[in-house]
């Protein structure tokens, strides 16, 4: 008796979780009168026409897609390029400063986006940024970097020290026991941190929708848009949320065993234990 | 020495680089708060003072924003720890199905906020043909306009986001509790002490840390929360869901009152600071 409430209490929740995203599966399929139709109809007959509409049609969302993919590759790229040997000196070497340095890499990564964003519109607008790849990334390194510097020490401080001192000792170098003995030890936890960057520079808005434009439009901001046309196509919007999730579904799935430490890094790092 | 030489080598570019894009842009924001701009009335643009930040104290826009901020954040951090710990201590007892919950909680955790707005506004809350309407007909509570009366509207919006971020509360928890010593509860169980008991003695103080993380990290979320509340309802109607961030946005983006925009987001990030701050010193003091 108590093992079915429990279990009932369960699904529940996990439908609660899993219901808008699941609607919204169903709702890519329907048309519009479909979606329109009260009671909500749970069978009906599917159709592609949302789909095809949303990768052929006149609101085709590829080129938006092909701007996400852009946006957040050369952030990705950009943040692990900085990151890595950053996340190495804080987590391994004698740097001066280091508790106060690494406070402040972890206060960065608190700011309200909001108060970023205001000046980055005045500062970008100054020397016709605008609307660019390399203004958006510039502004996606602010909330990428700090997270990747955080994340990174905390799987770098995992490797046993015994390693990277017996590549010292065959005068390896310290550059070369980064480069052969740190990183492939790492491997795992690099792969984990590109994820995480990929996937919120992938979800990332309120930047794209001020900074961005006609030119450099990343999916998030065009799937907004469907609802600001004259009559809003829910049908449409649910196919094109699809496509646009995919990614990170599929990517937040895969990285599924260590989501619980890439969202909680930061706190559990700059808290305590130094 | 050559040790210290190497280890900055390595970590000043990220520096330089994080000092370019976060710290001098704020010290920016400062400046533009301290200006008049105005795009719509460009002629007027000049040194302000503080008279944007004078403006605050009269500006009852900006305090009914202040209070839904603290409204949003204090009940979406709430829930979010309160239902999150609930459900991490019903589902430690259910073996069963957790593989299967974990997967779940992370579908809402990895979603887009501002997906996660559009379909809570177009799916769910909206009149006749949202799910939510079509289940309060249908039990006879009659229908609503979820996101178009002012007070539903909050409590809307903050069911979202309570509704997105709980997962999260409910995973780190549950890790948290995943790794307590079973040997300790033998003993309580031992003593003959009841399950509140345990709980309150034995799991409490052992998962405070784990809490105090989960009130820091949302409350941050929270606080930063833009997305899903513009695409759910812009800040409206009126002005009944615009928290600080939604203000600033609409003065900056909308009214292009840039400067006071300024001013309103750099009381934002006071707030967030000394919260993020307040949290720490507290943590480390434990």
């Amino acid at each position: 008796m108590r093992t079915a409430v429990l279990l009932a209490i369960a699904i529940v929740m996990l439908v609660v979780w899993i219901f808008p995203v699941a609607w919204g599966l169903l709702t890519s399929f329907k048309t519009e009168r479909d979606v329109l139709a009260y009671p909500p109809e749970v069978i009906f007959e599917p159709t592609l026409v949302n789909y095809h509409d949303v990768f052929f049609g006149g609101a085709s969302i590829v080129p938006n897609l092909i701007s996400s993919l852009i946006i957040s590759g050369l952030t990705t790229a950009l943040t692990m390029l900085f990151a890595i040997p950053a996340a190495y000196a804080l987590a391994r070497l004698d740097l001066p400063w280091k508790r106060a340095t690494g406070f402040w890499v972890l206060a960065t990564q608190m700011l309200p986006p909001v108060g970023l964003v205001i000046p980055y519109f005045l500062l970008l607008r100054k020397v016709g940024w605008t609307d660019t790849y390399q203004g958006l990334v510039l502004v996606y390194l602010t909330f990428a970097l700090p997270f990747a510097i955080w994340l990174l020490v905390s799987y770098f401080e995992e490797i046993p020290r015994e390693m990277e001192e017996a590549a010292l000792l065959d005068r390896a170098g310290r550059l070369r026991a980064l480069w052969h003995v740190i990183l492939p030890q790492a491997k795992g936890g690099i792969a984990v941190t590109v994820i995480f960057v990929f996937l919120n520079s992938w979800n990332e808005f309120l930047f794209a929708v001020v900074l961005g434009g006609n030119t450099v439009r990343p999916v998030t901001v065009a799937m907004f848009n469907f609802i600001s046309l004259e009559q809003t196509q829910w049908g449409r919007l649910a196919a094109a949320a699809m496509v646009g999730m995919a990614p990170v579904i599929a990517l937040g799935l895969l990285a599924q065993q260590h989501i619980v430490k890439g969202l909680t890094v930061g706190a559990v790092k700059g808290g305590g234990r130094r | 020495m050559r040790e210290r030489r190497f280890a900055l080598a390595l970590f000043l570019p990220a520096f330089v680089l994080l000092v370019a894009t976060t710290t001098l842009p704020l010290i920016y924001l400062l400046w533009s708060s301290s200006q008049r701009i105005d795009l719509t009335m460009p002629w007027m643009s000049g040194t302000a003072g503080l008279e944007n930040y004078a403006k605050l104290g009269g500006d009852t826009r900006f305090w009914q924003s202040l209070k839904l901020t603290l409204i949003y954040t204090g009940t979406t951090v709430v829930l979010q720890v309160l239902i999150g710990l609930g459900l991490a201590l019903l589902v430690l007892q259910v073996r069963a199905g957790q593989a299967i919950l974990r997967i779940g909680a992370i579908l809402p955790i990895v979603l887009a906020p501002v997906v996660a707005g559009l379909f809570w506004r177009s799916l769910v809350l909206a009149p006749d043909f949202g799910i939510l309407d079509f289940v309060t007909r249908a039990l006879g509570l009659g229908s609503y306009n979820w996101l178009g009366d002012p007070q539903l509207a909050l409590v809307s919006v903050i069911a979202i986001h309570t509704w997105q971020w709980t997962p999260f509360a409910f995973l780190v928890l549950l890790a948290s509790l995943a790794a307590l010593p079973p040997d300790l509860y033998e003993a309580a169980r031992l003593d003959r002490a009841g399950p509140w008991q345990r709980f309150r003695h034995i799991t409490l103080p052992l998962i405070r840390p784990a809490i105090v993380i989960v009130v820091i990290l949302r409350m941050v979320t929270a606080l930063s929360a833009f997305a899903a509340i513009f695409a759910a309802t812009g800040g409206g109607p009126g002005s009944a869901t615009e928290i600080l961030n939604l203000y600033a946005y609409r003065l900056s983006f909308t009214e292009l009152n840039i400067g006071y925009g300024a001013a309103v987001a750099a009381v934002l990030l006071l707030i967030t600071l000394s919260v993020a701050f307040f949290l720490f010193a507290l943590r480390r003091a434990r």
